[in-house]
């Protein structure tokens, strides 16, 4: 066709083209529905920001428990990348790495993991991740469950024992989580001071104990637009208000708020996991629920539970409720209260 | 995009418009549809071969469905037949060849007989041919008839009422950002803007006047003089943040302004008592009152990176686009998107034959680096950004699935039709799904079953 002349403008002969000749499918120029623009906005820099936004948590975790923890992190993200491209060769699918959303599962498992674990526990855990969490399920965009929650529930619940050593930082002394030492005697509260809490001087998960370090993280993803305020906000109030109103009750036995939020997985959970754009709601009323919910939810399995820190738990079951949390949409433009 | 806001920041590439007026030169021929929207098509009066002058009548209209044609240059009428019309279809159309010596037909005898009714002035706006721009643009005239019959549709209060006019809403902004046509007049003198308000106020039996202005512009001298001038002080002005989108589409321009809702999907602006039209259009009511001068020029925005030249150009109707970008100085660089409209909501065009309308307010050329598209989307992440910009509080992306899965009753009653097209959730996707494709096919379906 002569639909090359189109372009060729300043020669004037654009008229070459008839109107009857031409037709979509031989013209030069891409014919879509508005818009004709788009913001740049694309899964690769909304896990890239995400990833980004773990790293001070990555760096201080290594700082913390050295070689372990690099190691953990390294073997979470290149088994979860394998794992990936592995079943989508087998099943015939596009290869997906790029998306990075593989990386970033690895990178949030190997920061909930305790930075004692034995090397096979990172990658049986990235590989139930992307297979059990993800895969199944059909890719980035379709599971249920945060896969990085799912993957933690199984490894923990497989080998307890090996979940809940910790060592405390620069060291192998196996010693107890702050949560884990306040549930067995809350007598023991006072032996820990805020300030390193907030910095990272005590045990925990690789990616949990530096609060700090999660804290400004989950600000610049915040303030990158990836997540939106509803969720972290509303799930720390959910914890604050718990633990508020229990330490109102008995200033002895229950730990103050700032004891609650600052330990265990509150931060990383609440800017992290349960924002996590797939399994979490998407109107303003569903997220602010599901947030405070989550958190609420976090105190009583700390607090009555069998486990020390509810937080990864509350999040997996709110993670199921998200549907009906979509129910909670915000009103519909001019149809009336009722409509 | 903020934390908290709604509304889009589109690039400043895109959103920044050069606010200076270009004349374009006389083109050599113009197509003139004799339908430009759906209705009615209007009926020739002159046959191929015919010499016609500038303004001439071409093509009549019987009701107010149908809009007359005047011709825009003086010439030979070449031929009648059907051409392709940027909306896709091909039209019949009246073709004519400019003579160059660009003649006008004389002015109408001037009777001032003071002052006309609303009846006749709204002849006077049909007769000179004026079209209300936007999504579905319609005679300027059947816009502006009196809505006399109760409409069963306002879902508000679900009484059938009939709801008096009390507010004229001018906006002096444009609906996207990229244009620029309105922010142009709104910083100008124009004597006709006094005479189309009056005759917007006679007409409609508006009270108090409301100018919608862009803050982000240098100050309106005329508009500020006539809030001054205003005794009964029924004049006031709002300003909005117009680089932001949609600030400027009707629905949310009234909401901002006024903090009214109009009734989605069937509701009009007259239903919560408003009156709204932009100063462009205030500006041609005017001239049609006053003067009866048909509607033979219009100004557009041109932009877009492949284009030599950018800014306000006044253009005669139905001059074909590659005649237009030729007069303009061409192309600069290799063009990959032409758009006859906004960036935002307006038509990709494919052959460079087609007429520049009269409901269009802008041409834009973008390189293909400007597009920003991928080939291909994928799966709804559910992460919530199309909610959070959604002017209307839809839930896009799972409207979006249920429209490409074929579930369209499903998406009407996730509230499909209350979409205003106005493309921010596409915009934001990070999947790059196509939203606003889906959503017009499933409109189509649910409309044409």
């Amino acid at each position: 066709m002569q639909s090359t002349s189109c372009l060729k403008l300043e020669t004037g002969n654009w008229k070459g083209i008839t109107n009857k000749e031409s037709c979509m499918e031989t013209t030069n120029y891409i014919v879509s529905m508005s818009p004709h623009v788009r913001g740049g906005n694309t899964i690769e820099r909304m896990m890239a920001t995400f990833i980004l936004g773990l790293l001070p948590t990555c760096l201080v975790g290594i700082y913390l428990f050295g070689m372990r923890a690099l190691s953990v992190i390294v073997l979470s993200v290149a088994s979860a990348v394998i794992v990936e491209s592995v079943i989508e060769k087998l099943t015939n699918q596009r290869l997906t790495y790029r998306d990075l959303h593989a990386i970033l599962t690895g990178f949030l498992l190997a920061l909930i993991l305790p930075p004692s674990v034995p090397w096979w526990i990172p990658v049986i855990g990235a590989g139930v991740a992307i297979t059990l969490g993800k895969m199944v399920f059909g890719g980035l965009g379709t599971y249920p469950f945060n896969p990085v929650l799912v993957a933690w529930v199984v490894v923990k619940l497989s080998w307890a024992e090996r979940m809940s050593l910790f060592f405390e930082p620069h060291t192998t002394n196996q010693v107890l989580t702050p949560l884990m030492a306040v549930k067995e005697d809350p007598a023991l509260l006072y032996s820990y001071d805020i300030l390193p809490l907030l910095l990272g001087d005590k045990a925990g998960p690789i990616g949990t104990v530096c609060a700090l370090a999660v804290l400004v993280g989950g600000i610049f993803i915040l303030y990158r637009g990836v997540i939106r305020w509803h969720i972290p906000i509303s799930f720390l109030c959910g914890v604050a208000l718990f633990s508020f109103v229990l330490r109102s009750i008995n200033p002895d036995l229950y730990p103050p708020v700032t004891f609650h939020l600052i330990s265990g997985g509150v931060l990383l959970g609440a800017f992290f996991l349960a924002p996590e754009p797939v399994t979490s709601p998407v109107t303003p009323k569903g997220m602010l629920a599901f947030g405070f919910l989550a958190g609420t939810l976090t105190m009583i399995i700390r607090m009555w539970g069998a486990e020390p820190d509810g937080t990864f738990y509350a999040i997996l079951i709110m993670n199921a409720a998200t549907p009906l949390f979509n129910y909670l949409k915000p009103r519909a433009y001019g149809r009336g209260k009722g409509a | 995009m903020g934390l908290f806001s709604k509304a889009l920041t589109l690039p400043k590439s895109i959103a920044t418009t050069t606010l200076t007026l270009t004349e374009a030169p006389l083109p050599n021929r113009v197509i003139l549809p004799l339908r430009q929207y759906i209705g009615e098509p209007a009926k020739t009066c002159v046959s191929v071969g015919d010499r016609v002058k500038v303004g001439q009548l071409i093509a009549t209209a019987d009701s107010h469905n149908t809009l007359p044609l005047h011709a825009t240059i003086s010439g030979k009428v070449a031929g009648i037949t059907e051409h392709l019309y940027h909306t896709g279809i091909r039209l019949p159309a009246i073709i004519i060849e400019a003579d160059g010596a660009d003649s006008w037909i004389g002015p109408k005898a001037q009777e001032d007989r003071e002052p006309l009714s609303p009846d006749e002035m709204i002849e006077r706006i049909h007769g000179a041919g004026l079209i209300l721009k936007g999504l579905h643009p319609i005679p300027l005239a059947r816009d502006l008839s009196p809505v006399d019959q109760p409409k069963t549709h306002l879902a508000l209060t679900g009484r059938r009422v009939v709801k008096r006019t009390d507010t004229l809403l001018i906006a002096a902004l444009d609906p996207e950002p990229s244009l620029g046509i309105n922010r142009y007049h709104a910083q100008r003198e124009n004597d006709q803007l006094a005479h189309g308000i009056a005759a917007l106020k006679a007409i409609t039996g508006a009270q108090r006047t409301v100018f919608v202005v862009d803050r982000t512009q240098p100050p309106f001298p005329q508009l500020i003089e006539m809030v001054a001038k205003d005794e009964e002080e029924a004049t006031r002005i709002i300003s909005l943040d117009g680089t932001r989108f949609p600030v400027g589409l009707p629905i949310p321009l009234i909401k901002a302004a006024l903090g009214r809702e109009v009734a989605l999907p069937y509701g009009h602006p007259r239903d919560v008592g408003v009156a709204l039209y932009d100063i462009d259009t205030t500006i041609s009511i005017g001239g049609s009152v006053k003067s009866q001068i048909p509607q033979v020029e219009t100004l557009i925005t041109v932009g877009g990176g492949a284009l030599a030249q950018r800014g306000i150009v006044r253009i005669r109707i139905g001059v074909e686009i590659g005649a237009l970008i030729e007069a303009l100085g061409g192309f600069s660089q290799e063009p990959a998107k032409m758009i006859l409209g906004g960036p935002m909501m307006g038509m990709a065009q494919y052959d460079l034959t087609v007429p520049i309308g009269k409901e269009i307010s802008g041409l834009f050329a973008l390189r293909a680096d400007e597009i920003g598209r991928s080939k291909d989307y994928r799966q709804c992440i559910s992460c919530g950004l199309c909610v959070k910009v959604c002017p209307v509080n839809l839930i896009p992306g799972l409207l979006s699935l249920y429209c490409a899965r074929d579930r369209f009753d499903a998406a009407e009653r996730e509230r499909l039709l209350s979409c205003i097209e106005c493309g921010c959730c596409d915009y934001v996707c990070p999947s790059q799904r196509p939203m606003v494709h889906l959503f017009r096919h499933a409109k189509h379906q649910l409309l044409e079953t």
